[in-house]
């Protein structure tokens, strides 16, 4: 027996999931986060209007549970989601300019930067009012089981969202009538500047899942592999006909609310801490332990990634924005033109 | 013939839609077992099951946002707000989300769904229960509102509704649903949204009215009638998008208007049908365009004597109307 014996590394086995699935999951983590601080850059660099919602620190919580859904399964997301537009599959030109308002975008420039929706893998637009999409969202499922699909949703929000009385509406009546929906909670641990403690008199958020009579569970939310089988298990339960699952999964914004907000109600020993557990990097040194990843092919995917999005930059910038008049159109269907004054 | 009274009208619209179109079901309070509050449901849940006719619990937030969930993926929702004086919580989900899902993603995803909302005052309901708030939707472009004044209007607009495809909030006045009473054709039929009707041609003076007013509006013109004072009556039906050709034709040709809606006169209906005429028709009109509309406080009232103050009626209008022809 050798004097010093290293700590074993884990194998695919201890892992529990197929090397596919962990080269999916890390692809999808690197590219959010690739594209993420490209639009922060972007924006600071005055090059589209309004504001930009990163997501970078918790990209597991969106990325995890959206790998390896159907096309035809429902995104129910927030302004946060970054991650789960990309891992979904909108195409990257069209989120690049759904960001840039232009005229490829997704609404033809109508709503906001992070308000991706592309009916084709089954994403639809999230509103403001916080937990709004969780309503609509738990309708999508009602409308599944009504139809006897298996289709499943998955709704995020944050743990301030769970505040909203339309929130609690919407799970009181998954857990009524057991819906194929899936709700993922990413604590972040501010809902814009008030901590979690101000929102709720509960530690986990995953314990509103009791008075609903459905599971709750809180987890490391920078964990990938953690988050996407608990997912992946709840999302099996859902799609069986088995009901909800509540996960809360804990992690961390490393910037403000939004690009506009220089987040100082923070402690800077706070962000350090959560930096120390960076999904990305954890996801990384899990996937060179396991021999599927070397820093060579890590730069060769991120050259890949930022080749890819440099020309969908280059594709929207040079893209028109709509033509003004389009603000008359999409307000009903065919049947009810929209009255058009002339000033 | 078998007379078929409003509220009939609406339970043979929804079985009918229901028999027709899978897609279609319904959610609200106490539409299932209980037939609804006022029996619109009544029968359905025998014969289409609790899966299609379901029972919410209390939580109009996701009777509206649900149904909008469920329109997105296929089917084609009935919501029911058992009164409207219920309908403000479920307001996110009506303006945010039922009404702008179409514009905000870019024409992607519609919303082919309809919210009935029993509403309207003069049956002693109280502050609660009697409110009539189709103007707090009216500003809403993207929605279609619909308020009908007859038993064939309600049936066929609500076929209309169901079967179309943008998102209807669909108002019932509860004083109609037992108080008119009509012949129906046998054979399915719809009536157009977006069209309103002349209910009675005149000469002299327009009056422009819907739901309960329609009918107050057409006692009024039938009193004139007597005096030698010929009125036309236009029942809007639709409130949003509003028949502006029909009512301009008529005051065209009248050259004087009266407006006559329930709710409060600020920020009316009228208001804007008001506004409207002024702005474009200006060259036409002989006096000034004139509202009877409900009392601008909060809510309306519950003593009798009170509620009746509120509500315009008959001898109000007469009266404007007089006032009008003087000028």
């Amino acid at each position: 027996m050798p004097a010093t014996k290293k700590a074993a590394k884990p194998g695919l086995k201890q892992v529990g999931l197929p090397e596919e699935t962990l080269r999916g999951l890390y692809y999808n983590l690197l590219k959010t986060r690739t594209l993420d601080e490209r639009f922060r850059k972007l924006f600071r660099q005055g090059r589209f209007a309004g504001t930009y919602f990163s997501a970078v620190g918790q990209e597991a919580t969106t990325v995890g549970p959206t790998y390896g859904l159907r096309d035809d399964d429902i995104l129910a997301s927030s302004h946060r989601e970054i991650g789960a537009a990309v891992t979904k599959g909108i195409p990257l030109v069209n989120i690049v300019a759904q960001v840039y308002a232009r005229a490829n975008s997704p609404d033809k420039g109508k709503t906001h930067p992070c308000h991706y929706s592309w009916r084709d893998k089954g994403v639809f637009t999230p509103a403001s009012t916080l937990a709004g999409q969780t309503v609509v969202g738990t309708g999508c499922a009602m409308g599944f089981k009504l139809q006897k699909k298996d289709n499943v949703v998955v709704a995020f929000f944050g743990e301030g969202a769970t505040a909203r009385g339309g929130w609690h509406e919407a799970v009181n009546y998954a857990g009524i009538h057991k819906l194929p929906i899936v709700y993922i909670c990413q604590n972040n641990l501010w809902a814009e500047s008030v901590p979690a403690h101000m929102q709720a008199g509960i530690e986990n958020f995953s314990d509103r899942a009791k008075a609903y009579g459905f599971p709750g569970i809180t987890i490391d939310g920078n964990d990938i592999v953690l988050v996407h089988k608990t997912a992946a298990e709840a999302i099996k339960r859902a799609r069986a006909g088995e009901g909800p699952t509540l996960i809360e999964c804990k992690t961390y914004r490393y910037y403000g609310h939004s690009e506009i907000d220089p987040a100082d109600y923070r402690r800077e020993e706070e962000i350090e801490e959560w930096k120390k557990k960076d999904t990305v990097t954890r996801a990384e040194r899990m996937m060179m332990d396991l021999g599927l990843l070397t820093d060579q092919q890590r730069e060769a995917m991120i050259e890949d990634i930022n080749h890819e999005i440099d020309e969908a930059v280059n594709i929207c910038e040079k893209e028109k924005y709509v033509e003004p008049e389009e603000a008359y159109n999409d307000v009903y269907s065919k049947y009810f033109p929209v009255r058009r004054d002339e000033y | 013939m078998k007379k078929t009274s409003f509220i009939e009208a609406i339970t043979q619209a929804l079985y009918e839609e229901m028999e027709r179109d899978e897609r279609v079901f319904m959610i609200g309070q106490d539409i299932g077992v209980y037939g609804g509050v006022f029996k619109a449901t009544k029968g359905l849940l025998d014969r289409f099951g609790a899966e299609r006719v379901i029972d919410a619990p209390i939580s109009e937030v996701y009777i509206a946002g649900g149904s909008v969930g469920a329109a997105l993926v296929g089917c084609r929702p009935v919501a029911e707000i058992q009164f409207a004086d219920f309908i403000t919580p479920s307001m996110d989900q009506i303006i945010q989300q039922m009404a702008k899902m179409r514009y905000r993603t870019g024409g992607q995803w519609s919303c082919p769904m309809t919210i009935r909302v029993c509403c309207g005052g003069d049956v002693g309901g109280g502050l609660y229960h009697s409110q009539i708030n189709e103007q707090w939707f009216f500003s809403q472009p993207g929605l279609i509102v619909l308020l009908p004044s007859t038993a064939y209007d309600a049936k066929g607009l609500l076929k209309s509704a169901i079967r179309g495809e943008d998102p209807v909030i669909f108002f019932e006045h509860k004083r109609l649903y037992r108080w008119i009473k009509e012949e129906l054709p046998d054979e399915d039929f719809t009536v157009p949204i977006g069209k309103a009707a002349i209910r009675k041609e005149g000469e002299d003076i327009t009056l422009v009215a819907y739901g309960l007013m329609a009918h107050r509006s057409m006692e009024a013109a039938a009193g004139l009638e007597k005096e030698g004072i010929s009125a036309e009556v236009i029942d809007m039906r639709t409130i949003l998008p509003w028949d502006r050709e029909t009512i301009f034709e008529s005051v065209k040709k009248t050259s004087k208007v009266v407006l006559v809606q329930e709710g409060t006169k600020t920020g009316g209906v009228m208001a804007e049908v008001g506004a409207a005429i002024a702005e474009e028709l200006f060259d036409y009109l002989d006096a000034p365009v004139s509202r009877v509309c409900g009392l601008d406080v909060p809510a309306i009232p519950f003593a009798p004597p009170m509620e009746h103050f509120f509500l315009p009626n008959a001898e109000k209008i007469t009266n404007v109307v007089k006032k009008v022809l003087e000028y």
